[in-house]
């Protein structure tokens, strides 16, 4: 009978864990309340304690891949412009800030199902968003930027690149961008989940462009030594802002993100963030 | 930039190193999971009841006819639109019963076939001393099948553990998600990838000797 046994104990804690998950119905506090992940000391998951509330933490999610926005640095720790603004974002909202780390295309399916309340990953604003979301105010404002191969002087808008191969980071906003200006079908897009992998491929000459924003491109080319440029000037200017859940909780929030956004830029807060990553600030048109 | 940076290598595998206790529990508890889920299909299976087993075979058929990610991407951020239940579980529970689910549709194979390796005699022998046929399946035929079902176990293992590397998606922190935020930080992708590379290979090796001792002690005649 111990087979059988095995089999009911092995079924009860299945049922167990589904019934003991599925009773907590807060879900903003199941992601706080993961002893599993958590336990392992989950590096990247930084937590900023800035001031103790009761309310739930507010969860930003993010790739932790997008550098300088994003990412962790030497000592493990999740840093950058986003999570700087965030974490003083969080400190004038009087909340904690947890950050969650995914790859780029799981995170709107983490915002969907309220596993995060909001992404700050550089998302930029349009139309179809705007649909299924409820933006903050921009707190970024940039060009599109194309990066080609160092002796590449062809490429030097969206009409130089027909015939040719540009890759995009999956899910952004800049595969929308191309779609939208090549009707015809004139240009290869390739979608790559990270945007330094998809560097190192105009470097190598498997595609010939990469289409993101201005700034990680000129910090890309500097940083990585690998033999780019900037192909031409940029190509749109768009604005970037956090995305919500369309939600009345959510309505009343963003008037407190906005707020404390605002507070910010008046005291020049968001430029001195700015200027630490970057050389200008891009939080101004 | 070019060549092979020895030292970021060196300095890197540590790091991911740490995140090694999440790939760990999610492929153990999930293989633990799954044999249990497994086994328990299989003998569900031995009942004459059509739909039953109809059901049972529309189960193993999905969960290994579709890829893992798909999987994952259905549990995690599909059905919780229907069922918002679902939406509380965290990415590493949702990674531990897409998993668990998955493996067991191959463990359920694993072991159907290694009964059927049993000689059919051994349960008729079995049932003619008056057992009852779940004591004659525990008793004579599962600890016999269990030996021919083990090397292959081992790789469901295997091929388990290297199924963690796409949780990732889900935002689960596992050793392939820190190896793809540390490649990005740093544009060291050989080093970062081979380094993470060679950790699920120490992962395999130490696998393979296990199951390895596993054979050796059952080829011996051992019982459960």
């Amino acid at each position: 009978m111990k087979k059988s046994f095995l089999i009911l104990l092995g079924l009860a804690v299945v049922v167990g864990a589904v019934v003991y998950t599925g009773n907590n119905k807060d879900v903003e506090n199941a992601n706080t309340n993961v002893e599993a992940q958590s336990a392992p000391e989950a590096l990247a998951e930084a937590e900023t304690s800035t001031e103790t509330s009761e309310l739930a933490p507010i969860s930003v999610g993010m790739s932790g891949g997008y550098k300088p926005y994003t990412f962790i640095d030497e000592n493990n720790e999740l840093t950058g412009f986003d999570v700087e603004v965030w974490k003083e974002l969080g400190k004038r909202l009087g909340r904690d800030v947890q950050f969650e780390t995914a790859d780029f295309s799981g995170l709107f399916g983490l915002l969907d199902t309220n596993k995060i309340t909001t992404i700050s990953n550089q998302i930029t604003v349009n139309e179809k968003r705007l649909e299924k979301y409820d933006f903050a105010d921009p707190y970024v404002y940039y060009g599109a930027q194309l990066v080609v191969k160092g002796d590449n002087d062809s490429i030097i808008d969206l009409e130089t690149l027909k015939g040719k191969k540009v890759g995009v980071s999956l899910g952004s906003n800049y595969e929308e961008m191309v779609k939208a200006f090549d009707v015809n079908n004139e240009i290869e897009v390739i979608t790559y989940e990270s945007y330094q992998a998809s560097l190192q491929d105009v470097s190598l000459g498997r595609i010939d462009a990469v289409l993101n924003d201005k700034l990680a491109g000129v910090l890309a080319i500097k940083e990585s030594g690998l033999n780019l440029k900037l192909g031409g000037e940029p190509v749109e200017l768009m604005f970037n802002a956090f995305p919500f859940v369309k939600s009345e909780e959510n309505t009343a929030f963003i008037q407190d993100v906005n707020a404390a956004l605002k507070d910010m830029r008046e005291d020049g807060t968001l430029e001195a963030i700015s200027t630490k990553w970057f050389e200008i600030n891009i939080t101004e048109k | 930039m070019s060549g092979f940076d020895i030292k970021y290598f060196i300095d890197v595998l540590p790091a991911i190193i740490k995140a090694l206790p999440i790939t760990i529990s999610v492929g153990l508890i999930s293989m633990i999971l799954g044999l249990v889920i497994g086994t328990g299909i299989t003998l569900l299976r031995r009942i004459e009841n059509t739909v039953l087993t109809g059901f049972i075979e529309l189960y193993v058929s999905f969960f290994r006819g579709t890829p893992l990610m798909v999987q994952l991407f259905i549990f995690f951020f599909g059905m919780p639109q229907v069922f918002p239940q679902l939406a509380v579980l965290n990415a590493y529970q949702a990674s531990v019963i897409v998993l668990s689910i998955n493996a067991s549709a191959y463990i359920s194979e694993v072991i159907r076939s290694a009964i059927s390796a049993v000689d059919k005699g051994q349960l008729e022998a079995a049932l003619s001393v008056g057992m009852s046929d779940l004591k004659a399946m525990e008793r004579i035929v599962l600890p016999q099948a269990l030996k021919v079902a083990i090397p292959p176990l081992g790789n469901t293992f295997i091929s388990l553990i290297q199924g963690t590397a796409i949780t990732f998606m889900l935002g689960l922190q596992d050793i392939m998600g820190l190896s793809k935020m540390k490649a990005a930080a740093s544009y060291r992708f050989l080093e970062t990838f081979l380094a993470v590379g060679i950790i699920y290979w120490v992962l395999t090796l130490v696998v393979t000797r296990m199951n390895k001792h596993l054979e050796w002690k059952f080829s011996k005649g051992g019982a459960i």
